[in-house]
């Protein structure tokens, strides 16, 4: 991630509401609200294309002058639209330069798996970690050497190599990723035949049981 | 053959509606690409059987093949050539009522290409657009 922060321009918006917020959006506005530090929060508008901009390129920092004070604020929340297309509103917390901050980080896989060459299937069970790091210095990603991973053998949390400064958040021994036998293939066409099974027969009704009892 | 629930409490249902767009269920959970519903319809259980055949043959025991929707919704239909009325006819099969935005499949452990290919046969089955998406990293 970029160290600089991206400068936006905002407006404080003193109506609220979601008829509000849809004609923001046609403006070509983005809604977004403010807070932390102990200070009461902000609803303000943003360039959505200068803030998606800056998104896509990876950065969470952002300059905005809110009422003539320059405010640094990091991203915390981005909301989509039902198909996950567009941004819709964003969180932003403030926050100093010299300040550390608890944040998720994707992670990013890189290599073969040894184990995938001897029949096994490499599985992603946490695809981003928490770390504390300083606000200037959050990665846009982790790199993870898989290349070393063997057939039933799991990489954890602890075993990632962090940059410089950064402290991991996550569970230390929480799975990462596993390289394992072609079970779930398989497992799943038993499910199958075992559904198909099932499917002669109807499904029972818990009510109905009822009553013949009672009639009993 | 086709999903249906194993206890359920009530046999018949009403039909419902179908209007909104999913405000749950609309990202990639579980795998890293995924199959999302663009128009708001039935799937039987018979066409998410038909998908989930398609790509699991496809994907040749590679990967790992996540159904994220379940046909827990009966329809009935009266018989042909019967007359109305006599009551709510029995039920024909079941259902899962997909909204737009719906992540119904997801695939994980294979190559984005190899997963756009699964996802297109597991498409060509659904009654419905569909569209190919990918995992979203949440911020914060």
């Amino acid at each position: 991630m970029s160290t600089n922060a991206v400068v936006l321009k905002a407006d404080v918006r003193d109506k609220w509401g979601s008829n509000q917020s849809i004609r923001l959006r046609k403006e070509g506005k983005l809604p977004a609200v403010v807070y932390g530090h102990k200070q009461t929060p902000v609803s303000i508008a943003v360039d959505a294309r200068e803030f998606v901009t800056g998104l896509h390129h990876g950065h969470r920092l952002f300059s905005v002058d809110l009422g003539g004070k320059k405010e640094t604020l990091l991203l915390k929340d981005v909301q989509y639209d039902y198909l996950g297309k567009e941004v819709i509103h964003a969180d932003l917390i403030r926050v100093d330069l010299s300040e550390r901050a608890t944040v998720q980080v994707p992670l990013d896989f890189r290599g073969v798996p040894k184990g995938t060459t001897m029949g096994g299937i490499f599985e992603e069970t946490l695809t981003q970690i928490e770390i504390e790091c300083g606000v200037t210095e959050i990665p846009e990603l982790i790199g993870v050497i898989i290349r070393e991973l063997g057939l039933n053998e799991g990489l954890y949390a602890k075993d990632i190599e962090l940059p410089a400064g950064v402290v991991l958040k996550t569970d230390p021994d929480a799975l990462v990723a596993i390289c394992h036998e072609s079970k779930a293939a398989a497992s799943v066409e038993a499910e199958g035949e075992e559904g198909a099974e099932a499917a002669a027969t109807e499904p029972e009704v818990i009510t109905e049981r009822k009553k013949d009892e009672e009639s009993d | 053959m086709a999903l249906m629930p194993k206890r359920i409490k009530y046999r018949k249902h009403q039909r419902g509606t179908m209007k909104g767009n999913a405000s749950r269920r609309n990202y990639v959970a579980f795998g890293e690409y995924g199959l999302q519903a663009l128009e708001p319809h039935w799937i039987t259980g018979r066409q998410i059987e038909a998908g989930r055949i398609a790509a699991t043959h496809y994907l040749k025991r590679e990967g790992k093949v996540h159904i994220r929707i379940f046909p827990d919704h009966s329809y009935s239909a009266k018989p042909l050539e019967t007359r109305m009325g006599k009551g709510k006819a029995e039920v024909e099969g079941w259902v899962a009522v997909v909204k737009p935005g719906t992540v119904m499949f997801e695939i994980g452990g294979v190559d984005e290409e190899v997963a756009k290919v699964a996802l297109l046969r597991v498409a060509h089955k659904m009654p419905i657009r569909c569209r190919f998406v990918t995992r979203r990293h949440s911020i914060g």
